[in-house]
């Protein structure tokens, strides 16, 4: 992975290569997240968590990808085992899983994934929350990485430790310090997988509208339009939102749910796209006047080269 | 034998592109996708058509048989992807992260005890870092 080869890793590897044990203490000096939160510790976050609950499902080779996702899912409710999952995630050529297709395994399982800030923060927020959190690791160096996925299921923040369910290990206690820096050769890159409804407890709001409209892709209708809904409880202003609760609605065939969500969509946001489906909709409700004034709108709002509502509108006037 | 395999491929491709293009063109609803698309390029975001989705969609499909994955498990794989995810994932299959643990371990073993030690890697479970 020389791609992500990182100059300062390096550059640390060489003097601890170096220098002997007892100089250590220098090579610490950089300010790591664990210090920081240890030394300003947020208010709403606890001590010591412990997801105890969390299934395990112990791996020996290269499934951690299959294992990690199926620990999630079971945790989220939505119970599985690796074997099930290796088929959707595992490249046997890479002997590994990729990433992209982490979240996908945990979408076609029924969970919404979000990845998450890259903070150390958030990470032990969402544990805070009850949330398990995937995590990718470089166990190894930046040029001779050895990528593994394990669960964050708890951390303590007095004795600077993370709890993993990671490979074998069914409780593995690493350093909160180490963790940090196995971690943030990943680039910091972890997710959480919840069952439609739950929202993540710190995830961006662009993360989180990323991860649902991928949901939609992968769900029944009706849990597509369940996580739109809790999504608009916390973003009300997003417009992608909006729209999706309106499609997952149309899509498990609740016409008054669906025109509600285009309606609200439409005033709040003046967005051609809203009015557009919103004609559609009552169309199919048998109110053909109200839909041509509608698609009208769409039409006045939509972009040039934009055919959605002008066909909508063709079509409505024509037949 | 090759050549014409691939002209053909790209031919299939192309009149695929055009079906749905037209049955976007068609179909009633704007798709919660397009509407996040949109949104995304007019915040500056660079926003991919549907032919070079397609072709990545392709692509990722021909590559994760290659890694050997199950000719139908690499179909299914590749409809469950996003457009956003699929392209990334044509660009970046071969280079990008695969968890699995442990590859070219063997040859750094004690670099790696050292660092374990040091609490800067993980990779052995009996390690315990001086700190």
């Amino acid at each position: 992975m020389s791609d992500m080869s990182d100059p300062s890793g390096r550059r640390r590897f060489l003097s601890a290569a170096v220098l002997s044990l007892p100089l250590v203490g220098g090579l610490t000096a950089c300010a790591t997240q664990t210090r920081g939160l240890r030394a300003n510790r947020p208010a709403n976050l606890p001590t010591r968590v412990e997801l105890a609950d969390t299934p395990f499902f112990p791996d020996e080779s290269f499934y951690c990808g299959p294992a990690t996702v199926a620990t999630v899912l079971s945790a989220a409710g939505l119970p599985t085992d690796p074997e099930s999952v290796a088929d959707r995630v595992f490249v046997p050529g890479r002997e590994g899983s990729l990433q992209i297709e982490m979240l996908v395994a945990a979408r076609r399982g029924g969970a919404v994934a979000t990845v998450l800030p890259g903070t150390l923060e958030s990470l032990l927020q969402e544990i805070a929350a009850g949330h398990p959190v995937v995590v990718l690791s470089n166990l190894g160096l930046s040029w001779a990485p050895s990528w593994h996925y394990a669960v964050a299921i708890g951390y303590d923040l007095d004795a600077s430790e993370m709890l993993l369910r990671s490979g074998p290990m069914k409780r593995q206690q690493m350093a909160m310090r180490t963790f940090e820096h196995t971690w943030r050769r990943a680039n910091h890159w972890a997710f959480v997988a919840l069952p439609p409804g739950r929202l993540p407890a710190t995830a961006l709001e662009a993360d989180a509208v990323r991860a649902m409209v991928a949901f939609e892709r992968n769900a029944a209708p009706k849990q597509a339009a369940q996580a739109y809904r809790a999504g608009l409880k916390r973003w009300p202003d997003n417009l992608v939102l909006a729209i999706g609760l309106g499609n997952a609605s149309y899509a498990a065939g609740d016409l008054p749910g669906a025109e509600a969500a285009f309606r609200a969509a439409a005033e709040r946001h003046s967005a051609s796209a809203a009015w557009n489906n919103l004609a559609v909709v009552l169309d199919e409700l048998g109110r053909r006047p109200e839909a041509i004034a509608a698609a009208r709108k769409a039409v006045e709002l939509s972009a040039a080269g934009e055919e959605g509502p002008r066909e909508t509108l063709r079509r409505l006037l024509g037949s | 034998m090759k050549s014409v395999k691939r002209f053909l491929s790209m031919l299939m491709i192309v009149c695929m592109a055009n079906l749905m293009l037209l049955q976007a063109a068609q179909a009633s609803l704007i798709p919660t996708d397009q509407v996040a698309r949109s949104e995304a390029s007019a915040k500056g975001e660079s926003p991919h058509d549907r032919l070079s989705n397609l072709m990545s969609r392709e692509d990722v499909v021909t590559q994760l048989e290659k890694l050997g994955v199950d000719p139908q498990d690499a179909q299914t794989r590749v409809a469950a992807l996003t457009e956003e995810e699929a392209v990334m994932l044509a660009d970046q299959i071969e280079s990008a992260p695969a968890g699995g643990i442990i590859g070219a371990i063997l040859l750094v073993f004690f670099v790696l005890l050292i660092t374990d030690v040091l609490g800067f890697t993980k990779v052995f479970p009996f390690t315990r870092s001086v700190r």
